[in-house]
């Protein structure tokens, strides 16, 4: 019975601070579009605020719910579990396990339609990326999570220049880097009505950031948008697979304008200084461990509430 | 906005006419208003009873929120005016998808309409990249010749 109740306050407790900190966020996040930084740290934080409900609720869980139930639990007595932790305890069951469907689903559809794209059409594989000749295969995407793939149609091939090409190359290159594939499937695991609205500023952002980290000139800005302009031409209309980032998403028009004016929207927005992350996670330390053990009582209050 | 309005139509929404859509948007524009306040501006020829009723009628159509102030109410806009056009296009565009028999007929018309749209769009944003790289062109043209006098 013992090890029932702590499962079911430990899963109480994630599904209880979970709500909470993502109703936070969904209130909350577009306070985060008033900082003046680079599209890449604004892109950085809207995927850190949008993953931080579940990281914070199961760190605080682990780190403060279930010590304090094996520590000050006493383990002989024999409490009755009250029900509004099972029914917590189920809710969050139901929650993690639909969270899990979530992410198999996403990554089963997408290999299922790479898979697809790749068997019936014929391939080239180069250095840098590989080729396809399917009509509904999307004109230049990025595939696959742990070693992602470059796709390109060879219609694609036959309209881009040489320079366009190596400039969108580099923009799915910055996407690589940013494990932005891998991103967005674990945006898949934390699912809460009214982020939407959160995950679509994240991707245009990090379009906007890959495209930043392409362009090195007004040259490269120029055939970059050139680029943009002659693949949205061949986009087909159809779903694309949620764990893949094609070329060609997020306002074009947006995109383009930025890239015309490159080097003046340069200049405005600064990065994130790096003294800023650590000394909030040393300062976070130091807290923990200075409030550790009047945390695990008082947490230990909370549960013994929640129990009875 | 105002096209918009008036072709997509409300449902869900209240219905507006003109003399209502007029109004709404000065008061958009003021962020809030009297009805004499309005007036005071000159652009209504209605007069202070009609504009009254009609300040009114929005009220209770939830648009508007209304505090005393001295005699009379002060009148401001309960929702944004980017969110009155957001829920026309949800109605106007959930209303044309149930207008044919089957789904997929006017669905077939929006992605015509929407890729005639985007097709224009993109002859634009063309015109506007062949316009900068003819400007770089002749930028790195003129340092060229700068440095050749120099030499």
């Amino acid at each position: 019975m013992f090890a029932v109740r702590e499962i079911a306050v430990s899963l109480t407790f994630f599904v209880l601070l979970y709500c909470c900190f993502s109703l936070m966020v969904v209130l909350g996040w577009h306070r985060l579009k008033t900082l003046r930084l680079n599209e890449k740290s604004s892109a950085d934080i809207l995927f850190l605020a949008r993953i931080l409900p579940m990281l914070a609720s199961v760190a605080m869980t682990c780190a403060f719910v279930v010590p304090s139930f094996q520590l000050l639990e006493p383990r002989g007595i024999e409490e009755e579990t009250g029900m509004l932790p099972v029914a917590f305890g189920i809710a969050a069951m139901v929650f993690i396990a639909s969270a899990c469907y979530r992410v198999i689903k996403a990554q089963s559809r997408t290999a299922r339609m790479v898979a697809q794209w790749l068997e019936r059409g014929q391939i080239e594989r180069r250095a840098a990326y590989t080729v396809c000749s399917r009509n509904d295969v999307p004109p230049l995407t990025l595939v696959g999570l742990c070693k992602p793939q470059v796709l390109v149609s060879d219609r694609t091939l036959g309209i881009l220049t040489g320079n366009e090409m190596e400039i969108a190359l580099r923009h799915e290159q910055a996407h690589i880097s940013s494990r932005d594939n891998l991103k967005k499937l674990i945006l898949q695991f934390c699912p809460f009505p009214g982020m939407s609205q959160l995950e679509m500023a994240w991707a245009e952002l990090a379009e906007l950031a890959a495209d930043d980290a392409a362009v090195s000139s007004a040259d490269d800005a120029v055939d970059l948008a050139a680029a943009l302009v002659k693949l949205s031409r061949l986009v087909p209309v159809r779903v694309v697979p949620i764990c893949t980032v094609g070329f060609v998403t997020g306002s074009v028009g947006l995109r383009v304008a930025r890239l015309l004016e490159w080097g003046k929207t340069r200049e405005n927005r600064s990065r994130i200084p790096r003294w800023i992350p650590i000394s909030m996670l040393v300062g976070t330390a130091i807290i923990l461990v200075v409030t550790y053990s009047p945390a695990l009582v008082v947490t230990h209050e909370i549960t013994e509430f929640l129990v009875r | 906005m105002k096209k918009a309005l008036s072709i997509l139509g409300f449902s869900s929404s209240p219905r507006l006419g003109p003399f209502e859509q007029q109004l709404l948007e000065e008061i958009w524009a003021r962020g809030n208003a009297t009805v004499r306040e309005l007036l005071a501006k000159g652009t209504l020829s209605q007069a202070y009873t009609t504009v009254m009723t009609t300040v009114d009628r929005l009220y209770k159509k939830g648009l508007l929120d209304r505090e005393v102030e001295g005699r009379a109410f002060r009148y401001k806009p309960r929702v944004s005016q980017a969110e009155l056009q957001r829920n026309a296009a949800v109605e106007g565009i959930r209303r044309l998808l149930q207008s044919g028999e089957t789904s997929s007929l006017p669905l077939s018309y929006l992605v015509e309409a929407v890729s005639a749209h985007d097709a224009e769009l993109l002859d634009e944003l063309q015109d506007l990249i062949e316009r900068k790289r003819r400007e770089l062109k002749s930028k790195s043209e003129s340092r060229q010749g700068k440095g050749e006098e120099r030499r």
